[in-house]
């Protein structure tokens, strides 16, 4: 069943010049004025799709992904980044904007701003996820977006909305996090929040953002009117809450203090053990969920000790009102083994569990993941032969194409104004000469 | 924008809902299914819930409304399923797989989660569907996909974070610790943003083509591929990302990011010392409260200074926040221009400023219960009509409206 997916890869030494594009967004054209984690990673579920997505750069404000200093054969974290960065060495910047292409415009500049009219003329889909008010400032409302492209599509993303008392606060994944909720319920009880470890709302707020451009799409091919969006990220993540929303506003159930938050242990069901255990090695571990006394039974086998046959342990309930007692036996049945032989074995008995993977387990060595072609390469002029994260579904029929990429910075601006848009030479070497590109 | 946006619901009133007059069938055993279901309804989908004769597994896990066990209380199963319909069918009995077909027979979109042995043991092939429906979208929502050696391992959220990866990113500085699962589904939430996102790219292909398509979505796969960070570190520089307490996992420790306030919240802030106006503001601010020390020596102006003394800023800066509330912190702070922000707890959210002037929750009445607060819309549509959020069905209670045969009963 689906055995090969509908993943078309360039031909080896194919042209970095754009061509027609194919896909269900073949015709969709984007003036993409969204920049950092979560606008970029909406537009390229875009871009990898068929749309025609047009980043809009500033040479003078970098985008940070371009910045920072994820480079091939140099390791540094997040921070320390480079005074003089290559623009065109980023490896985030890279993975973030396959498939789009790429253009330099000063918006400080009136010609500039003229040029962006027209590029918007040209294009049915604008996208931004500046701080509110940016786009206002250089006169890029809904109403006259919808002037110059009528039935414009206008997704604006920020952290709190477009409007509200906190529209204007500052906010990127982490903070997101923390005004949502969910880096309070994420830790062990009575100790501070462990949150997350990565912008998962950068990345959540981006599948959002796309799943309401692809709607608003679809009802303008029904009905062609366009649409504005405003999707706060705040709000994308009460609704990632899940039940304890209700456990609060239908029980008055507090979440602070005492048993809350629950670390690894699941309440609802009472799972036991359900848990995160050391393996063999530094740092490596193994997560197992038992849900029900089948399950246990089958677990139980497999550890052949017995403790398991404790009292304690007899029941879901049981195991569930005991488990610092039944954690501190797993840890010690698990603490000599192989993370893997574990999860296969476990696996073949029946019971929940799977090995704590890193990048690198999942890139190199996950066998599962290697089978489906998850993960796939791409030429790219300065960084070489660089490496992508593809998209979790296999389409039987749907095309995802990936034909390019991340663009240099301005790569395609002779293509983009002369080409698509007509501007005549002279009029753009004066376009340069002005630094308005 | 100004205050004549303040209520998009009240401009877009009357307006057509995103997705009115589009069918879903959704045959969901755990919440990855049942969250895609509940993206569609949301936004004014028609989705026919199809539940075994003891219902959705998620309808015997708690929480429990008021503390009664049931069928109809578990706050789970409503979070999951509101604004849907339920019937009642045992696909893995030939009646129940008749009533399976003739939903399927007028629908635009399949959601199933049975993984390929399910599948195989009920009977359903989804080639076969697919052939018979040939518009039809099917969407299969699977721990690890239709395909591959471990297409049949068992999963779970811990599971699949665990192996996606986005585990190994989350916990505490302590590496004695394990990796610790960050709260609410988030595995089984992200496998349904993918899938509706996949719906709605079939969607737009049938409106082209005027084909439907089978879709192929892992929960493992998407996981792999919500670890931002991680990934592109190993693609190119190839090192490993370590956990942080509440912080960017980085290859390399960086300074703790989360404060302790007089009233024992925290605030989440990464301070910048390397951005010179981001800086001059948090000195600016501290020294108005009269609490910036030695921040405001000369020495401290220059970069690689503060660099060099990093522990000592933390210092000083921890002091400040251990004095003053939480709330205090996030207000005046993001009025300095800094990012920072309140760990709320899920019951400060009902009293945010902000999102009572968004009118963002949305209130539903419940029989017996009286009026609950559900999250309110992810989006908001200058087009659109806002959907109304309705309680989660009973179940079967649309077997007679819905079921041709005699299957459900």
């Amino acid at each position: 069943m689906l055995e090969s997916t509908r993943v078309k890869l360039p031909a080896a030494g194919a042209s970095r010049r754009p061509g027609a594009r194919r896909g269900p967004l073949a015709g969709v054209r984007v003036a993409d004025f969204c920049w950092m984690g979560v606008g970029a990673c909406a537009t390229r579920l875009l871009a990898d799709f068929g749309a025609e997505v047009i980043r809009i750069e500033d040479r003078n404000r970098l985008d940070m992904p371009r910045r920072l200093p994820i480079y091939k054969g140099e390791a540094r974290t997040y921070g320390e980044e480079d005074a003089n960065p290559d623009p065109n060495k980023g490896g985030l910047f890279n993975n973030y904007n396959r498939n789009k292409l790429g253009v330099t415009i000063n918006m400080r500049s009136p010609k500039g701003r003229a040029l962006a009219d027209r590029l918007i003329a040209a294009s049915s889909v604008v996208t931004e996820n500046f701080a509110p008010g940016v786009m206002e400032r250089w006169g890029l409302t809904y109403e006259r977006l919808n002037q110059i492209s009528p039935d414009v599509i206008y997704a604006r993303m920020s952290g709190f909305g477009h409007s509200g008392p906190h529209a204007e606060y500052r906010s990127y994944g982490p903070v997101v996090q923390a005004v949502c909720g969910l880096s309070h319920i994420s830790g062990l009880p009575g100790e501070e929040p462990s949150g997350w470890g990565l912008s998962y709302m950068d990345n959540e707020a981006a599948f959002f953002n796309a799943s309401a451009l692809l709607t608003a799409i679809y009802h303008r091919g029904l009905t062609g009117q366009g649409a504005e969006i405003d999707v706060a990220a705040v709000e994308a993540g009460i609704n990632l809450l899940g039940p304890v929303l209700l456990e609060v506003s239908v029980n008055g159930r507090s979440t602070r203090g005492g048993d809350y938050p629950t670390g690894n242990r699941l309440e609802h069901p009472n799972a036991a053990p359900h848990g995160v255990y050391p393996c063999e090695g530094q740092d490596r571990w193994i997560a197992i969920a038992v849900f029900n006394d089948a399950e246990w039974a089958a677990l139980a086998a497999e550890i052949g000790a017995d403790w398991t046959a404790d009292p304690r342990f007899a029941s879901q309930a049981a195991r569930f009102a005991n488990q610092d007692a039944l954690d501190a036996h797993m840890a010690d049945w698990t603490k000599g083994q192989d993370r893997y032989g574990l999860m296969r074995r476990l696996q073949a008995a029946g019971v929940a569990a799977g090995a704590v993977q890193t990048a690198e387990d999942t890139n190199d060595h996950d066998p599962q993941i290697a089978g489906r072609g998850l993960f796939f390469e791409m030429d790219h002029p300065v960084i070489g032969e660089a490496r992508f994260e593809g998209t979790p579904i296999r389409f039987r029929e749907t095309l995802q194409e990936n034909w390019r990429s991340g663009p240099l910075l301005g790569e395609d601006n002779a293509y983009v104004f002369k080409e698509l848009l007509g501007v005549a030479e002279d009029e753009y070497q004066d376009l340069v000469m002005e630094g308005a590109l | 924008m100004g205050a004549e946006h303040l209520s998009f619901a009240a401009r877009t009133a009357g307006l057509p809902n995103p997705l009115t007059g589009l069918k879903v069938v959704e045959l969901a055993e755990d919440p990855g299914g049942e969250f895609t279901g509940l993206l569609l309804a949301q936004l004014g989908a028609e989705v026919v819930k199809l539940e075994g004769p003891e219902g959705s597994p998620t309808r015997a896990a708690g929480p429990w409304a008021k503390g009664a066990e049931g069928p109809e209380t578990s706050l789970k199963f409503w979070f999951y399923n509101s604004n849907k319909k339920s019937v009642t069918a045992d696909v893995r009995t030939p009646a129940g797989l008749a009533a399976l077909q003739d939903l399927l027979a007028d629908a635009d979109v399949f959601i199933c989660t049975l993984q390929p042995h399910a599948l195989a043991a009920a009977g359903l092939d989804l080639e076969a569907i697919l052939e018979a429906h040939p518009k039809l979208i099917i969407a299969a929502v699977t721990a690890f996909g239709l395909t591959g050696p471990w297409k049949d391992y068992k999963s779970s959220d811990i599971v699949a974070l665990a192996a996606g990866g986005p585990l190994n990113s989350c916990g505490y500085d302590d590496h004695t610790i394990p990796p610790i699962r960050p709260g609410g589904d988030q595995a089984y939430h992200t496998v349904a943003s993918f899938a509706q996102i996949g719906i709605m790219l079939a969607l737009l292909e049938r409106q082209k083509t005027g084909r439907g398509d089978l879709l192929d979505i892992s929960m493992h796969e998407a996981c792999a591929v919500n670890v931002e960070l991680a990934n592109p570190y190993w693609f190119y520089p190839r090192v490993h990302v370590h956990r942080q307490t509440c912080r960017h996992a980085q290859p390399s420790p960086t300074q703790p990011a989360l404060f302790r306030c007089a009233d024992d919240r925290y605030v989440y802030f990464a301070l910048i010392l390397a951005e010179p106006k981001a800086w001059k503001s948090l000195v600016d601010w501290m020294d108005s409260k009269g609490m910036a020390a030695m921040l405001t020596e000369p020495e401290y102006q220059d970069v690689k200074f503060r660099q060099d003394n990093f522990h000592l800023v933390q210092e000083v800066v921890e002091c400040f926040f251990l004095v003053h509330t939480a709330e205090e912190m996030y207000r005046e702070g993001q009025a300095a221009g800094l990012p920072i922000g309140v760990l709320n707890a899920p019951e400060d959210l009902f009293h945010d400023e902000h999102l009572i002037a968004r009118d963002f929750f949305a209130r539903v009445e419940h029989e017996g219960v009286g009026e609950v607060a559900y999250p309110g819309p992810i989006y908001r549509f200058s087009s659109f009509c806002e959907v109304a959020r309705t309680p989660a069905p009973k179940l079967g209670e649309h077997n007679a409206e819905i079921l041709k045969s005699e299957a459900g009963s």
